[in-house]
């Protein structure tokens, strides 16, 4: 035990001492998946972004469907344009100062009035864009949403949701769907490269300097040595997992538009505790099986080229749940399949107990087993001595 | 004369791979390390295994320290067995070589203090120990900088000091002078002759019959992985020049030189 606790201090020791690892580790994720987020959600949903859009034959009924909402900014400026000049206007948008055309039938308010028209002698609206430019197809798709809507309530057969009708989910549930979707997968990619970051330096960077034998010629057992490892890698990584994630829920608003309070509110304490034991599992599993292709490899270059289709494995693994989540037993027997199908299962309010049982257990059971694979290895000279 | 390191009849063999396989023209696949080798060292001596490069040597005090295993016999440190009770082997004995490196980025003062814990010593053990041996050698200077920043001769007393942090009563060294320069490895070569006048066992291996005839008791010649000849310097010598009778033997081991 004793032994144990020297190998964790001094794996903490080597990592917490060296400005450079905790700096590239524990700080940049989080800060750099913050800033990445928050840029990408402020392109993705800029809400103060406008449109400029020319309309020929314009009406007042026309410009009135696109009246903002009390307190929300108008999104489309109208410019009122005449028929003679749609090529240049054209050109205008090809070159990105008018973001769409509107080419209106001259009477488009007695249109609306009027109601229905067969199909062949429907009149035409014409909106031109350019797909070239992100605004001219945001532009064109606000303007055909818009225009569909309207034409679908005027004299259809029947209209749906516009009278009565609606999403019976509260927002508690949908928000919760949703991060059930995606949180396995990002938990699971972060857990993974916090791993990469520490475990193929402290096995495999060892071995190739040589650092392994003389530690192996002290009283110490081969496992003693693999558990303090493996124990002080966990926690690195999942130090590193934290960050990243600090940098998520921090930067989740701009990206999603929604609040990190919401979420977080939606999990009750068991929850919490249920994925704090799944991460855990996954972590141990995660840094076991590193360490493993680590010992294999003779430089850590090698071992970071042996981990990466191993990511990709653990991250299409990761992505299941977006497309499929399964209650059946069995699947709880899958490693890393397991914490992905739980962690879904605590985000989307549907927790088993029996699944979490079966899951924590196969896990111990895998993690030992992968505990004494590398304790046979360390004894082996082949592996130790490899060169 | 009390027996403290046994070798019985130890066989290793290593499987090649196939670009070693190449090289050393073999057909087999494999290359026998040590065949049958047997030896002992007497206590409060320093035995010396005399060879030519890939004679064995380094696989033979490899088993003795545990680090590898052996394919057959077995042998025994302080009466212990070294594929039975590894652990006890290597609480006795301290272990130098060259490729036995310390990690860089860490001062020989916090190693020191690693190490020594790694061997069971308490705090207090572990500063007295360090009062004792960081002053003679000089290492009192350095003990704060990074080994990474120390020289070649300096990373090798660290490691001295660190090998024998538990004072073992066997100290096995693997050409313990290799690579030195002339100021450090007559740091050594004084320091095993102290430890010898400590009572300490001591086994070295080396190729530099010079060392062989300044510092050990009794010397094993090993060739091909076989004891060639055995005995003390003078029963081994007869009176004459070690090097001379070492190419003797040598040829009559393996034909021409």
């Amino acid at each position: 035990m004793n032994n144990i606790l020297t190998i964790i201090r001094k794996e903490f020791a080597r990592f917490f001492r060296d400005k450079r690892l905790v700096l590239g580790t524990l700080i940049l994720p989080g800060v750099l998946i913050f800033l990445l987020y928050t840029l990408m959600g402020s392109v993705f949903f800029d809400s103060e972004e406008s449109y400029t859009v020319k309309v020929i034959h314009s009406s007042p009924e026309f410009t009135a469907l696109f009246t903002p909402e009390e307190g929300e900014k108008s999104q489309i400026v109208f410019e009122e344009a005449s028929a003679a000049d749609a090529d240049s206007i054209k050109e205008e948008i090809r070159a990105g100062n008018v973001d769409a055309l509107v080419v209106l039938p001259e009477n488009f308010g007695d249109i609306l009035a009027g109601g229905f028209v067969p199909a062949p002698m429907a009149p035409n609206i014409e909106i031109w864009f350019d797909s070239a430019h992100t605004s001219s197809v945001s532009a064109y798709s606000l303007l055909s949403s818009v225009l569909d809507a309207v034409e679908d309530t005027l004299g259809s057969l029947y209209n749906i949701n516009v009278t009565a009708g609606g999403n019976l989910s509260t927002a508690q549930e949908a928000t919760a769907n949703y991060y059930a979707t995606l949180l396995p997968f990002l938990i699971l990619t972060f857990l993974y490269s916090g791993c990469m970051g520490v475990a193929p330096e402290s096995i495999a960077g060892e071995k190739e300097r040589g650092t392994i034998a003389t530690l192996l010629v002290t009283p110490i057992r081969r496992s003693q040595l693999v558990i303090g490892k493996i124990v002080s890698l966990s926690c690195i990584s999942a130090l590193s997992a934290i960050s990243s994630f600090i940098g998520t829920f921090l930067s989740m608003p701009k990206l999603m538009g929604g609040g990190i309070g919401d979420m977080l509110a939606s999990y009750s304490v068991g929850s919490y505790f249920a994925l704090f034991g799944v991460m855990l599992s996954a972590v141990l599993l995660i840094v076991s099986l590193i360490s493993i292709l680590s010992a294999l490899a003779k430089s850590v270059k090698e071992a970071t080229t042996f981990s990466v289709p191993l990511m990709i494995v653990v991250m299409l693994v990761g992505l299941s749940s977006m497309m499929f989540t399964t209650s059946s037993l069995g699947a709880c027997f899958i490693p890393v399949f397991n914490c992905v199908q739980v962690m879904a299962a605590i985000f989307s309010l549907k927790f088993s107990a029996v699944n979490f049982a079966v899951t924590m257990v196969a896990n111990a059971v895998y993690i030992v087993l992968l505990v004494w694979i590398l304790t046979k290895m360390f004894e082996s000279e082949r592996v130790v001595f490899g060169k | 004369m009390q027996e403290i390191i046994r070798a019985e009849n130890v066989r290793k063999v290593f499987r090649l791979s196939a670009k070693q396989r190449k090289l050393e023209h073999s057909t087999t696949g494999k290359k026998v390390a040590l065949d049958g080798l047997s030896f002992t060292a007497y206590e409060g001596e320093i035995y010396g295994l005399l060879g030519p490069n890939g004679a064995g040597k380094t696989t033979m005090l490899r088993i003795l320290s545990t680090l590898i295993r052996a394919d057959g016999g077995d042998a025994y440190v302080a009466g212990k067995s070294v594929t039975r009770e590894p652990e006890a082997v290597r609480a006795s004995i301290g272990f130098l070589t060259s490729e036995l490196k310390l990690e860089d980025f860490f001062t020989p003062a916090y190693l020191f203090e690693f190490f020594g814990r790694l061997h069971g010593l308490s705090a207090e053990q572990i500063a007295a120990r360090k009062g004792e041996l960081f002053p003679r050698f000089g290492i009192d200077s350095f003990a704060e900088v990074k080994v990474g920043d120390l020289s070649t001769g300096m990373k090798q007393k660290v490691s001295l000091v660190i090998s024998i942090i538990h004072d073992p009563a066997v100290i096995i060294f693997d050409e313990p002078t290799n690579g030195l320069d002339v100021l450090t490895a007559r740091v050594v070569t004084d320091f095993l002759r102290e430890l010898k006048g400590q009572g300490k066992s001591i086994i070295v291996s080396t190729h530099i019959f010079s060392l062989v005839e300044k510092l050990c008791d009794r010397v094993g010649i090993i060739i091909g992985g076989k004891m060639a000849a055995e005995g003390t310097l003078a029963e081994v010598t007869g009176g004459e020049d070690l090097e001379e009778v070492f190419f003797e033997i040598y040829k009559k081991a393996v034909g021409e030189v």
